[in-house]
Protein backbone atom coordinates (compact mmCIF):
# COMPACT_ATOMS: atom_id res chain seq x y z
CA UNK A 1 0.00 0.00 0.00
CA UNK A 2 1.19 3.15 -1.19
CA UNK A 3 1.39 6.15 1.56
CA UNK A 4 -0.95 9.23 1.39
CA UNK A 5 -0.18 12.29 -0.35
CA UNK A 6 -0.07 15.02 1.84
CA UNK A 7 -2.20 18.06 0.11
CA UNK A 8 -2.47 21.58 0.38
CA UNK A 9 -4.60 23.96 -1.52
CA UNK A 10 -3.63 27.78 -0.40
CA UNK A 11 -5.29 30.76 -1.20
CA UNK A 12 -3.80 34.35 -1.26
CA UNK A 13 -6.35 34.34 2.07
CA UNK A 14 -5.32 31.23 3.91
CA UNK A 15 -4.80 27.81 4.11
CA UNK A 16 -7.82 26.47 2.36
CA UNK A 17 -6.99 22.66 2.90
CA UNK A 18 -4.53 21.19 4.77
CA UNK A 19 -5.13 17.23 4.65
CA UNK A 20 -4.60 13.92 3.36
CA UNK A 21 -5.42 12.27 0.64
CA UNK A 22 -5.11 9.02 -1.81
CA UNK A 23 -5.47 11.06 -4.60
CA UNK A 24 -5.87 14.38 -5.76
CA UNK A 25 -6.88 15.36 -9.28
CA UNK A 26 -5.87 19.20 -10.73
CA UNK A 27 -7.02 20.98 -13.63
CA UNK A 28 -3.56 22.00 -15.27
CA UNK A 29 -3.83 24.11 -18.34
CA UNK A 30 -3.63 21.19 -20.86
CA UNK A 31 -6.47 19.02 -19.33
CA UNK A 32 -6.75 17.63 -15.73
CA UNK A 33 -4.01 15.46 -13.87
CA UNK A 34 -4.66 12.94 -11.33
CA UNK A 35 -1.75 12.76 -9.04
CA UNK A 36 -1.23 9.36 -6.70
CA UNK A 37 1.35 8.95 -4.56
CA UNK A 38 5.33 8.41 -5.53
CA UNK A 39 4.07 11.11 -8.69
CA UNK A 40 7.09 12.37 -10.45
CA UNK A 41 8.03 16.09 -9.36
CA UNK A 42 5.59 18.37 -11.68
CA UNK A 43 4.76 21.63 -11.87
CA UNK A 44 2.21 23.24 -13.75
CA UNK A 45 -0.47 26.13 -14.28
CA UNK A 46 -3.74 25.36 -13.69
CA UNK A 47 -6.58 26.64 -15.52
CA UNK A 48 -10.18 26.84 -14.18
CA UNK A 49 -11.65 23.76 -13.18
CA UNK A 50 -12.26 21.52 -10.01
CA UNK A 51 -9.52 20.20 -7.65
CA UNK A 52 -10.52 16.77 -6.59
CA UNK A 53 -9.66 14.49 -3.49
CA UNK A 54 -10.12 11.30 -2.49
CA UNK A 55 -9.89 8.99 -0.01
CA UNK A 56 -7.51 9.32 3.23
CA UNK A 57 -8.05 12.36 5.81
CA UNK A 58 -10.34 14.29 2.85
CA UNK A 59 -12.73 12.05 2.23
CA UNK A 60 -14.54 13.08 -0.96
CA UNK A 61 -14.09 17.02 -1.44
CA UNK A 62 -14.25 19.45 -4.24
CA UNK A 63 -13.08 22.61 -5.30
CA UNK A 64 -13.31 24.89 -7.82
CA UNK A 65 -10.32 26.95 -8.92
CA UNK A 66 -9.08 29.41 -11.14
CA UNK A 67 -5.42 30.97 -12.08
CA UNK A 68 -2.40 29.47 -10.30
CA UNK A 69 -0.15 26.40 -10.26
CA UNK A 70 0.38 23.12 -8.53
CA UNK A 71 3.48 21.54 -7.11
CA UNK A 72 4.03 18.07 -7.22
CA UNK A 73 6.48 16.09 -5.14
CA UNK A 74 6.43 12.15 -4.44
CA UNK A 75 4.37 12.74 -1.13
CA UNK A 76 3.38 16.21 -1.25
CA UNK A 77 0.98 18.44 -3.67
CA UNK A 78 0.69 22.04 -3.15
CA UNK A 79 -2.06 24.19 -5.66
CA UNK A 80 -2.38 27.51 -4.78
CA UNK A 81 -4.74 29.32 -6.44
CA UNK A 82 -5.91 33.20 -6.71
CA UNK A 83 -9.85 31.97 -5.92
CA UNK A 84 -10.64 28.96 -4.66
CA UNK A 85 -14.15 27.97 -3.52
CA UNK A 86 -16.23 24.45 -2.38
CA UNK A 87 -19.04 23.71 -4.81
CA UNK A 88 -21.70 24.81 -2.42
CA UNK A 89 -20.54 28.04 -1.90
CA UNK A 90 -20.04 29.57 -5.66
CA UNK A 91 -22.95 32.16 -6.63
CA UNK A 92 -24.61 30.47 -9.61
CA UNK A 93 -26.10 34.04 -10.42
CA UNK A 94 -22.61 35.80 -10.26
CA UNK A 95 -21.11 33.19 -12.35
CA UNK A 96 -23.75 33.29 -15.15
CA UNK A 97 -23.07 37.68 -15.02
CA UNK A 98 -19.32 36.74 -15.63
CA UNK A 99 -20.35 34.35 -18.42
CA UNK A 100 -22.44 36.99 -19.98
CA UNK A 101 -19.48 39.66 -19.35
CA UNK A 102 -17.12 37.38 -20.97
CA UNK A 103 -19.40 36.71 -23.61
CA UNK A 104 -19.83 40.75 -24.03
CA UNK A 105 -16.15 41.11 -24.08
CA UNK A 106 -15.41 38.45 -27.07
CA UNK A 107 -17.48 40.08 -29.02
CA UNK A 108 -16.34 43.76 -28.53
CA UNK A 109 -13.10 41.72 -29.03
CA UNK A 110 -12.28 42.94 -32.14
CA UNK A 111 -8.66 42.05 -33.78
CA UNK A 112 -7.15 42.70 -30.48
CA UNK A 113 -5.75 39.01 -29.41
CA UNK A 114 -5.20 39.79 -26.53
CA UNK A 115 -8.56 41.12 -25.60
CA UNK A 116 -9.82 37.41 -26.56
CA UNK A 117 -7.36 35.74 -24.25
CA UNK A 118 -8.73 37.58 -22.00
CA UNK A 119 -12.03 36.80 -22.89
CA UNK A 120 -11.71 33.56 -23.09
CA UNK A 121 -10.34 33.43 -19.42
CA UNK A 122 -13.35 34.90 -17.95
CA UNK A 123 -15.59 32.77 -19.58
CA UNK A 124 -13.65 29.44 -18.79
CA UNK A 125 -13.72 30.18 -15.19
CA UNK A 126 -17.49 31.29 -15.23
CA UNK A 127 -18.03 27.84 -17.28
CA UNK A 128 -16.45 25.88 -14.54
CA UNK A 129 -18.18 27.65 -11.52
CA UNK A 130 -21.52 26.71 -13.48
CA UNK A 131 -20.32 23.47 -13.72
CA UNK A 132 -19.30 22.28 -10.46
CA UNK A 133 -22.51 24.12 -8.73
CA UNK A 134 -24.50 22.08 -10.66
CA UNK A 135 -22.60 18.55 -10.55
CA UNK A 136 -23.56 19.05 -6.55
CA UNK A 137 -27.23 19.40 -7.34
CA UNK A 138 -27.28 16.51 -9.77
CA UNK B 1 -15.51 82.47 37.28
CA UNK B 2 -17.09 80.20 35.54
CA UNK B 3 -20.49 79.03 37.83
CA UNK B 4 -20.80 75.38 38.92
CA UNK B 5 -24.03 74.59 35.95
CA UNK B 6 -21.54 75.67 33.58
CA UNK B 7 -19.00 73.41 34.35
CA UNK B 8 -20.91 70.33 35.09
CA UNK B 9 -22.39 71.14 31.60
CA UNK B 10 -18.73 70.79 30.29
CA UNK B 11 -18.05 67.56 32.18
CA UNK B 12 -21.69 66.13 31.00
CA UNK B 13 -20.04 66.82 27.45
CA UNK B 14 -16.48 65.74 27.67
CA UNK B 15 -17.62 62.51 29.30
CA UNK B 16 -20.16 61.66 26.73
CA UNK B 17 -17.07 62.15 24.11
CA UNK B 18 -14.87 59.54 25.91
CA UNK B 19 -17.25 57.35 25.67
CA UNK B 20 -17.44 57.62 22.23
CA UNK B 21 -13.36 57.32 21.72
CA UNK B 22 -13.77 54.63 24.19
CA UNK B 23 -15.75 52.64 21.96
CA UNK B 24 -14.16 53.87 19.07
CA UNK B 25 -10.97 52.10 20.65
CA UNK B 26 -12.25 48.59 21.27
CA UNK B 27 -14.24 48.41 17.76
CA UNK B 28 -10.35 49.07 16.25
CA UNK B 29 -9.10 46.71 18.66
CA UNK B 30 -11.25 43.95 17.05
CA UNK B 31 -10.61 45.34 13.96
CA UNK B 32 -6.93 45.17 14.33
CA UNK B 33 -7.39 41.63 15.47
CA UNK B 34 -9.37 40.63 12.67
CA UNK B 35 -6.92 42.50 10.54
CA UNK B 36 -3.78 40.78 11.88
CA UNK B 37 -5.26 37.51 11.58
CA UNK B 38 -6.00 37.84 7.63
CA UNK B 39 -2.56 39.66 7.08
CA UNK B 40 -1.01 36.44 9.08
CA UNK B 41 -3.20 34.04 6.83
CA UNK B 42 -2.20 35.56 3.33
CA UNK B 43 1.99 35.14 4.31
CA UNK B 44 2.21 31.66 2.80
CA UNK B 45 0.64 32.06 -0.18
CA UNK B 46 2.76 35.41 -0.84
CA UNK B 47 6.02 33.23 0.32
CA UNK B 48 5.28 30.17 -1.80
CA UNK B 49 4.66 32.38 -5.17
CA UNK B 50 7.94 34.33 -4.49
CA UNK B 51 10.18 30.76 -3.89
CA UNK B 52 8.29 29.01 -7.43
CA UNK B 53 9.50 32.04 -8.93
CA UNK B 54 12.83 32.40 -7.44
CA UNK B 55 13.34 28.34 -8.51
CA UNK B 56 11.54 29.20 -11.95
CA UNK B 57 14.47 31.77 -12.39
CA UNK B 58 17.11 29.66 -11.98
CA UNK B 59 15.55 27.29 -14.86
CA UNK B 60 13.79 29.85 -17.13
CA UNK B 61 16.58 31.96 -19.27
CA UNK B 62 15.30 35.45 -18.58
CA UNK B 63 18.41 36.52 -20.66
CA UNK B 64 18.52 36.07 -24.05
CA UNK B 65 21.80 33.73 -24.46
CA UNK B 66 21.95 35.96 -27.63
CA UNK B 67 21.71 39.42 -26.94
CA UNK B 68 21.84 39.28 -23.63
CA UNK B 69 18.29 41.38 -23.13
CA UNK B 70 16.04 40.55 -20.35
CA UNK B 71 13.22 38.43 -22.13
CA UNK B 72 10.03 39.42 -19.77
CA UNK B 73 8.63 42.57 -20.00
CA UNK B 74 8.05 43.02 -16.20
CA UNK B 75 11.64 42.96 -15.80
CA UNK B 76 12.89 45.18 -18.03
CA UNK B 77 14.12 48.49 -16.81
CA UNK B 78 13.68 51.74 -18.26
CA UNK B 79 14.89 55.26 -17.70
CA UNK B 80 12.83 56.52 -15.11
CA UNK B 81 11.18 59.19 -16.70
CA UNK B 82 7.56 58.62 -15.37
CA UNK B 83 7.00 57.01 -12.42
CA UNK B 84 3.24 55.77 -11.00
CA UNK B 85 3.50 55.95 -7.33
CA UNK B 86 0.38 53.88 -5.91
CA UNK B 87 -0.60 55.35 -2.25
CA UNK B 88 -2.48 53.22 0.40
CA UNK B 89 -3.91 55.79 2.68
CA UNK B 90 -7.30 54.92 5.05
CA UNK B 91 -10.41 55.56 4.46
CA UNK B 92 -11.42 57.33 7.70
CA UNK B 93 -9.84 59.88 9.72
CA UNK B 94 -9.39 59.94 13.62
CA UNK B 95 -6.24 57.65 13.53
CA UNK B 96 -3.84 60.05 14.57
CA UNK B 97 -1.11 60.22 12.64
CA UNK B 98 -1.43 57.45 10.14
CA UNK B 99 -2.50 59.16 6.84
CA UNK B 100 -0.70 61.97 7.70
CA UNK B 101 2.57 60.33 7.96
CA UNK B 102 1.74 58.75 4.42
CA UNK B 103 1.26 61.63 2.58
CA UNK B 104 4.51 63.44 4.53
CA UNK B 105 6.57 60.48 2.27
CA UNK B 106 4.32 60.32 -0.71
CA UNK B 107 5.07 64.42 -0.82
CA UNK B 108 8.99 63.92 0.12
CA UNK B 109 9.10 61.21 -2.61
CA UNK B 110 7.22 63.41 -5.61
CA UNK B 111 9.76 66.38 -4.06
CA UNK B 112 12.61 64.14 -4.49
CA UNK B 113 11.80 63.11 -8.03
CA UNK B 114 11.21 66.83 -9.02
CA UNK B 115 10.83 66.97 -13.09
CA UNK B 116 10.02 63.32 -13.70
CA UNK B 117 6.38 62.89 -14.55
CA UNK B 118 4.43 61.21 -11.53
CA UNK B 119 1.18 59.60 -12.20
CA UNK B 120 -0.78 59.31 -8.50
CA UNK B 121 -3.10 56.12 -8.31
CA UNK B 122 -4.64 56.88 -4.67
CA UNK B 123 -6.05 53.85 -2.55
CA UNK B 124 -8.03 54.85 0.25
CA UNK B 125 -10.60 58.01 0.54
CA UNK B 126 -8.07 60.00 2.52
CA UNK B 127 -6.13 59.87 0.10
CA UNK B 128 -7.87 60.76 -2.35
CA UNK B 129 -9.48 63.40 -1.41
CA UNK B 130 -5.81 65.44 -0.85
CA UNK B 131 -4.43 64.33 -4.17
CA UNK B 132 -7.50 65.85 -5.72
CA UNK B 133 -7.03 69.06 -4.21
CA UNK B 134 -3.40 68.71 -5.07
CA UNK B 135 -3.22 67.98 -7.96
CA UNK B 136 -5.08 67.64 -11.51
CA UNK B 137 -6.56 64.34 -12.53
CA UNK B 138 -5.53 63.07 -15.66
CA UNK B 139 -7.17 63.83 -18.92
CA UNK B 140 -7.82 61.32 -21.38
CA UNK B 141 -9.28 62.21 -25.18
CA UNK B 142 -11.96 60.45 -26.57
CA UNK B 143 -11.24 57.39 -27.53
CA UNK B 144 -11.36 57.76 -31.57
CA UNK B 145 -11.00 54.61 -32.68
CA UNK B 146 -11.72 51.30 -30.58
CA UNK B 147 -8.10 49.13 -31.22
CA UNK B 148 -5.95 51.78 -29.80
CA UNK B 149 -5.91 53.53 -25.92
CA UNK B 150 -7.38 56.71 -25.59
CA UNK B 151 -4.80 59.41 -26.09
CA UNK B 152 -3.27 61.14 -22.89
CA UNK B 153 -3.46 64.56 -22.46
CA UNK B 154 -0.93 65.84 -20.39
CA UNK B 155 -1.42 69.32 -18.22
CA UNK B 156 0.70 69.35 -15.35
CA UNK B 157 3.47 66.96 -14.61
CA UNK B 158 1.74 65.67 -11.60
CA UNK B 159 -1.64 63.93 -12.01
CA UNK B 160 -4.15 61.78 -10.52
CA UNK B 161 -4.85 58.51 -12.31
CA UNK B 162 -6.86 56.84 -10.47
CA UNK B 163 -8.35 56.11 -6.99
CA UNK B 164 -10.01 53.46 -5.34
CA UNK B 165 -12.34 54.20 -2.67
CA UNK B 166 -13.87 51.23 -0.33
CA UNK B 167 -11.12 48.62 -1.52
CA UNK B 168 -10.20 48.70 2.22
CA UNK B 169 -13.43 48.69 3.70
CA UNK B 170 -13.99 44.92 2.79
CA UNK B 171 -10.60 44.07 1.07
CA UNK B 172 -10.98 41.29 -1.84
CA UNK B 173 -8.56 39.75 -3.85
CA UNK B 174 -10.39 40.22 -6.90
CA UNK B 175 -9.96 44.09 -6.77
CA UNK B 176 -6.68 44.66 -6.13
CA UNK B 177 -6.50 41.80 -8.96
CA UNK B 178 -8.26 44.13 -11.50
CA UNK B 179 -5.25 47.14 -10.39
CA UNK B 180 -2.68 45.37 -10.51
CA UNK B 181 -3.82 43.44 -13.84
CA UNK B 182 -3.88 47.57 -14.85
CA UNK B 183 -0.53 48.94 -13.16
CA UNK B 184 0.79 46.12 -14.78
CA UNK B 185 -0.53 46.90 -18.39
CA UNK B 186 0.34 50.46 -18.05
CA UNK B 187 4.15 49.10 -17.55
CA UNK B 188 4.38 46.79 -20.55
CA UNK B 189 2.85 49.26 -22.55
CA UNK B 190 5.25 52.03 -21.49
CA UNK B 191 2.91 54.37 -20.14
CA UNK B 192 4.89 54.51 -17.29
CA UNK B 193 8.48 53.56 -16.66
CA UNK B 194 8.43 52.07 -13.22
CA UNK B 195 5.66 51.86 -10.16
CA UNK B 196 6.50 52.51 -6.96
CA UNK B 197 4.35 51.70 -3.86
CA UNK B 198 3.90 53.80 -0.59
CA UNK B 199 1.89 52.44 2.58
CA UNK B 200 2.33 51.45 6.26
CA UNK B 201 4.25 48.58 6.97
CA UNK B 202 2.86 46.58 9.78
CA UNK B 203 4.85 44.68 11.81
CA UNK B 204 3.34 44.46 15.02
CA UNK B 205 1.35 46.76 17.10
CA UNK B 206 4.36 48.94 18.25
CA UNK B 207 6.22 48.33 14.95
CA UNK B 208 5.28 50.25 12.10
CA UNK B 209 6.50 51.90 9.61
CA UNK B 210 5.94 54.07 6.28
CA UNK B 211 7.39 52.33 3.24
CA UNK B 212 8.51 53.27 -0.09
CA UNK B 213 8.55 50.33 -2.25
CA UNK B 214 9.14 49.36 -5.58
CA UNK B 215 6.92 47.37 -7.25
CA UNK B 216 7.87 47.33 -11.22
CA UNK B 217 10.13 46.78 -12.79
CA UNK B 218 10.92 43.58 -10.67
CA UNK B 219 14.54 43.72 -9.89
CA UNK B 220 15.35 41.11 -7.38
CA UNK B 221 12.25 38.75 -5.89
CA UNK B 222 11.30 37.41 -2.13
CA UNK B 223 13.26 41.11 -0.85
CA UNK B 224 10.89 43.65 -0.51
CA UNK B 225 12.80 46.86 -2.67
CA UNK B 226 12.42 49.27 0.00
CA UNK B 227 13.61 52.57 -1.05
CA UNK B 228 12.88 54.13 2.23
CA UNK B 229 11.45 53.59 5.68
CA UNK B 230 10.13 55.72 8.57
CA UNK B 231 10.90 54.42 11.52
CA UNK B 232 8.26 54.90 14.62
CA UNK B 233 10.06 57.40 17.35
CA UNK B 234 10.44 55.32 21.51
CA UNK B 235 7.88 57.49 22.15
CA UNK B 236 5.10 56.97 19.94
CA UNK B 237 5.85 53.29 20.69
CA UNK B 238 5.11 53.13 24.17
CA UNK B 239 2.38 54.87 23.18
CA UNK B 240 0.92 52.13 21.42
CA UNK B 241 2.27 49.52 23.72
CA UNK B 242 -0.02 51.20 26.45
CA UNK B 243 -3.13 51.03 23.92
CA UNK B 244 -2.57 47.86 23.00
CA UNK B 245 -2.05 46.84 26.31
CA UNK B 246 -5.47 48.21 27.92
CA UNK B 247 -7.41 47.22 24.83
CA UNK B 248 -6.37 43.52 25.73
CA UNK B 249 -4.77 43.26 21.87
CA UNK B 250 -1.49 40.94 22.56
CA UNK B 251 1.54 42.64 21.75
CA UNK B 252 3.22 39.68 20.06
CA UNK B 253 1.33 37.72 17.90
CA UNK B 254 3.73 35.11 18.67
CA UNK B 255 1.72 32.29 19.62
CA UNK B 256 -0.17 31.82 16.51
CA UNK B 257 2.99 32.33 14.50
CA UNK B 258 5.12 29.17 16.10
CA UNK B 259 3.00 27.25 14.16
CA UNK B 260 2.97 29.61 11.05
CA UNK B 261 6.81 29.63 11.49
CA UNK B 262 7.32 25.67 10.78
CA UNK B 263 4.96 26.28 7.78
CA UNK B 264 7.10 28.84 6.26
CA UNK B 265 10.01 26.53 6.56
CA UNK B 266 8.07 24.20 4.20
CA UNK B 267 6.74 26.97 2.54
CA UNK B 268 10.68 28.33 1.79
CA UNK B 269 11.76 25.03 0.40
CA UNK B 270 8.24 25.01 -1.85
CA UNK B 271 9.37 24.20 -5.73
CA UNK B 272 12.53 24.88 -5.01
CA UNK B 273 13.54 20.22 -4.31
CA UNK B 274 16.11 19.57 -5.92
CA UNK B 275 14.75 17.39 -8.29
CA UNK B 276 14.20 17.70 -12.19
CA UNK B 277 10.77 18.61 -12.20
CA UNK B 278 8.62 17.48 -15.25
CA UNK B 279 7.15 20.82 -16.17
CA UNK B 280 3.45 20.75 -18.16
CA UNK B 281 4.28 24.36 -19.90
CA UNK B 282 7.73 25.50 -20.45
CA UNK B 283 9.57 27.51 -17.24
CA UNK B 284 9.79 30.23 -19.48
CA UNK B 285 5.99 30.40 -20.01
CA UNK B 286 5.26 29.48 -16.36
CA UNK B 287 7.63 32.21 -15.14
CA UNK B 288 6.17 34.73 -17.50
CA UNK B 289 2.43 34.02 -16.17
CA UNK B 290 3.50 33.99 -12.35
CA UNK B 291 5.23 37.16 -12.81
CA UNK B 292 2.20 39.29 -13.14
CA UNK B 293 0.93 37.44 -10.22
CA UNK B 294 3.50 38.08 -7.52
CA UNK B 295 2.61 42.09 -8.46
CA UNK B 296 -0.81 41.45 -7.41
CA UNK B 297 0.67 39.63 -4.31
CA UNK B 298 3.18 42.23 -3.55
CA UNK B 299 0.06 44.83 -3.77
CA UNK B 300 -2.53 42.73 -1.61
CA UNK B 301 0.37 42.64 0.69
CA UNK B 302 0.26 45.99 1.44
CA UNK B 303 -2.93 46.69 1.73
CA UNK B 304 -3.44 44.23 3.84
CA UNK B 305 -0.54 45.93 6.16
CA UNK B 306 -1.99 49.00 5.34
CA UNK B 307 -5.29 48.09 6.61
CA UNK B 308 -4.01 46.32 10.07
CA UNK B 309 -1.71 49.51 10.52
CA UNK B 310 -4.43 51.83 10.16
CA UNK B 311 -6.36 50.04 12.82
CA UNK B 312 -3.46 49.92 15.29
CA UNK B 313 -3.18 53.39 14.48
CA UNK B 314 -6.83 54.21 15.64
CA UNK B 315 -6.86 52.38 18.44
CA UNK B 316 -4.09 54.27 19.82
CA UNK B 317 -5.20 57.32 18.82
CA UNK B 318 -8.59 56.40 20.86
CA UNK B 319 -6.59 55.75 23.62
CA UNK B 320 -4.84 59.03 23.85
CA UNK B 321 -8.12 60.72 23.20
CA UNK B 322 -10.00 58.80 26.04
CA UNK B 323 -7.02 59.12 28.49
CA UNK B 324 -7.12 62.90 27.33
CA UNK B 325 -10.77 62.98 28.22
CA UNK B 326 -10.64 61.70 31.82
CA UNK B 327 -7.83 63.97 32.80
CA UNK B 328 -9.88 66.83 31.42
CA UNK B 329 -12.86 65.65 33.28
CA UNK B 330 -10.25 65.22 36.90
CA UNK B 331 -9.56 68.87 36.55
CA UNK B 332 -12.78 70.03 35.53
CA UNK B 333 -14.15 68.12 38.67
CA UNK B 334 -11.83 69.75 40.87
CA UNK B 335 -12.13 73.33 39.65
CA UNK B 336 -16.42 72.94 39.75
CA UNK B 337 -15.90 71.46 43.58
CA UNK B 338 -13.70 74.13 44.03
CA UNK B 339 -16.08 77.21 42.68
CA UNK B 340 -19.29 75.45 44.46
CA UNK B 341 -16.79 75.22 47.43
CA UNK B 342 -16.12 79.15 47.05
CA UNK B 343 -19.97 79.72 46.55
CA UNK B 344 -20.86 77.96 50.09
CA UNK B 345 -17.55 79.89 51.81
CA UNK B 346 -19.28 83.22 50.57
CA UNK B 347 -22.87 82.39 51.75
CA UNK B 348 -21.30 81.33 55.40
CA UNK B 349 -19.36 84.77 55.14
CA UNK B 350 -22.23 86.91 54.12
CA UNK B 351 -24.78 85.03 57.08
CA UNK B 352 -21.81 85.49 59.81
CA UNK B 353 -21.20 89.26 59.06
CA UNK B 354 -24.86 90.24 58.66
CA UNK B 355 -25.87 88.23 61.99
CA UNK B 356 -22.99 90.02 63.67
CA UNK B 357 -24.55 93.34 62.18
CA UNK B 358 -27.44 93.11 64.01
Amino acid sequence: MAGLLKIRLVTPDRILVDQTADAVEVPAKTGYVEVLYGHAPLLAEIGAGEVRLHGGEAGHQRYSVARGFVEVLPDRVTILAETAQRPEEIDTAAARQQLEHGEKLWNEAGEDPEKYDHANEVMAEARAKLDSAEAKSS
Amino acid sequence: MANVLDLRRRIRSVRNTRQITKAMKMVSAAKLRRAQERAVAARPYAAMLASVLESLKRRAEIYDPETGEVRHPLLLTRPEKRILLVVVSGDKGFAGAFNTNIFKAAASFIAENNGKEIDIEAIGRKGRDLFRRRYPAAQFAEAVDEERRPERQRGSAIEVVGEQTGVLEKLNYERVRELAEEIISWYTHEEVDAAYLVYNEFKSVIQQRVVVERVLPILSLRVHEVEKAEEPTIEERERAAEAALSAGVSLYPHEAEAAQRQFEDEVRNFGTAEVDYIYEQSPQEIFADVLPRYVTSQLYHATLESVAAEHAARMTAMDSATNNASDMIDSLTLTMNRVRQAAITKEIIEIVSGAAAI
